[in-house]
């Protein structure tokens, strides 16, 4: 036998403790965090299917053959488990969350817990950031990945759908990603910021139409417009779920 | 075991006054160089804490009794088999690492429940064939993906794992089930550390040729040779441990100790220059991964297990 053709994959975070180990992005793969991962995340979509009636519509928009980005509002902790939700099961842990490093790394529990459920990806919100992005990309070269960005930056504090940073701009232009807008509705109402127990009120995901912006040169001036154009999709998306609301409610009413 | 039997067994209190001692002992002597003489003792210290928070755990784990003895040997060999396939890169391989973790498991049930036919606690024969079950479930995992590419590899990997620590390892858990499990369990662990320890010292002081220089550079003739020696005769000064062993038998253990120890800890310092890495894990400070701490008890365990079961039965 030749010696040479057996190689070692060591793991690439070996040596780490279990803490940094999380803080890496992606993680190397590890059979109680999967087995973990898989256990909440069952747990948690049927949670939501029982306490908030939970409902998704246009989930066949997700790309099924390549990596994709997830653009939605924010409102909530519930926002991300609500995303993950729609995903098949086994690529909740090919599917990275983008948090905001300074809150998420705060604590130690925090960290476990967000890492472990939600396999989120560690970002800096500062100018730093842009580092990130590239980190971003790699990811989305391979296949099979996942990437959930709210490019609000931060909870909505009022309801409404805040402005969209350019980040996500710079992140998607000029390249054939494919960006799935996704609205959010009711997580505002469920589980606001700064409130611990979530409401049993309904909460609705719409999943639009996937977009590129091969066409944008990539420049702050076309992060803009992407941005721009990537808020005025998910307002689209709001408008359609109380279209839909109203359609299947009426239908109800004449049965 | 059980709390009240560890209470009345003289071995238990022996050893725990013993390991007390040795820790206070062990402390003062730390405190004494850094204090008395200003030395830098940091690497000392490391171990020491390390073994503060070792020693109170197994023995509370051994104290409470044969089900929480046996789920803690398990809970190491778990922590041991990840650690290993992380090293191997066996983890990108879920399945299979689970399989092997599926069989480390498995040691744990054949070593809790009574065996049907005899109620003596602990199925022995299941035991004894668990790396038979297990090969066949590695295979079956292949045949069942459909995938023959580089299946070999991981099927190898993963088996080698599981019968080096899940089952040799495994012998240290089965111990459990022993009439005399105190007496077994205590002397293995305090006689595989003691000689682990007196290989460091001999090796300090008498140190000059190198014993496998390819393997691990830091281990001398001297010091090996003079571990061996003194493991050889630890038993007779703990007689009281192992009653029904004549001195003869005593030597033999002791030489399994010995001999075995040195052997297991080049066994994985050969996996980890193959590897690349320098210690299995961090999950000790100051003693690397909890392969590094168990690698002796590896040889050691089955060896004595089996001369014990030979001479005395369990």
């Amino acid at each position: 036998m030749n010696n040479d053709n057996w190689h070692y994959d060591t793991a690439t975070d070996f040596g780490l403790s279990f803490l940094d180990r999380l803080r890496r992005c992606p993680r190397e793969p590890d059979p109680f965090v999967y087995a973990a991962r898989t256990v909440s995340a069952i747990a948690i979509r049927a949670a939501m299917r029982i306490y908030n009636r939970f409902e998704i519509v246009g989930r066949d928009n997700l790309p099924g053959d390549r990596s994709f980005v997830m653009v939605s509002n924010h409102a909530s902790h519930m926002d991300t488990v609500a995303l993950l939700a729609a995903l098949r099961l086994r690529c909740v842990h090919s599917a990275y969350p983008l948090a905001a490093r300074d809150y998420f790394d705060a604590n130690r529990l925090r960290l476990a817990l967000t890492a472990i459920i939600a396999n989120v990806m560690l970002f800096d919100r500062d100018a730093s950031g842009r580092q990130g992005l590239n980190h971003c990309k790699e990811l989305l070269e391979k296949p099979g990945n996942v990437l959930i960005v709210f490019p609000e930056g931060t909870r909505t504090l009022d309801g409404q759908v805040g402005m969209f940073r350019r980040g996500i701009g710079l992140l998607v232009a000029g390249t054939s990603y494919p960006v799935v807008p996704c609205y959010l509705k009711g997580t505002f109402h469920a589980l606001p910021k700064k409130s611990l127990i979530p409401r049993p009120s309904r909460v609705g995901l719409v999943i639009g139409k996937p977009r590129s912006f091969e066409q944008i040169e990539q420049s702050d001036s076309g992060a803009v417009q992407i941005s721009n154009e990537l808020h005025d999709a998910v307002l689209a998306l709001s408008s359609e779920t109380r279209r839909q609301t109203s359609r299947s409610l009426s239908k109800e009413a004449y049965q | 075991m059980s709390p009240s039997a560890a209470l009345q067994s003289e071995i238990f209190r022996i050893f725990a006054f013993l390991t007390t001692g040795l820790l206070i002992v062990g402390g003062g002597v730390i405190a004494l160089i850094r204090f008395g003489f200003a030395k830098n003792v940091s690497h000392a210290w490391d171990s020491y804490r390390g073994w503060l928070v070792m020693v109170p755990i197994i023995s509370v784990s051994l104290f409470a009794g044969r089900e929480t003895a046996i789920c803690f040997f398990t809970l190491i060999s778990v922590a041991a088999f990840i650690e290993y396939s992380r090293a191997t890169g066996l983890h990108r391989d879920l399945t299979m690492t689970s399989a092997g973790l599926v069989g480390v498991i498995g040691i744990a049930v054949a070593a809790i429940v009574r065996d049907p036919q005899t109620g003596a606690p602990g199925v022995y024969g299941l035991f004894m064939a668990a790396p038979v079950f297990v090969s066949v479930m590695l295979v079956l995992i292949s045949v069942l993906r459909n995938r023959p590419d580089g299946q070999l590899k991981v099927v190898a990997l993963s088996l080698f794992g599981f019968v080096y620590i899940g089952w040799m390892f495994g012998h240290v858990v089965f111990l459990a089930n022993a009439r005399n499990a105190y007496g077994y369990l205590l002397y293995l662990l305090f006689a595989v550390e003691l000689n682990d320890i007196a290989a460091y010292t001999c090796g300090k002081l008498f140190g000059r040729r190198p014993l496998c220089t390819n393997v691990s550079p830091w281990k001398t003739r001297e010091g090996a040779i003079g571990a061996v020696v003194i493991s050889a005769l630890f038993p007779l000064a703990v007689r009281f441990a192992l009653p029904e062993f004549s001195a003869i038998e005593c030597v033999i253990v002791g030489l399994i100790v010995g001999v075995g120890g040195h052997l297991g800890d080049l066994a994985i310092s050969v996996i980890k220059r193959d590897v690349g890495v320098k210690d299995m894990g961090t999950l000790i400070p100051g003693h690397g991964g909890v392969l590094d701490r168990i690698d002796s008890l590896l040889y050691t365990a089955p060896l004595f297990f089996h001369f014990t079961r030979y001479a005395h039965g369990l």
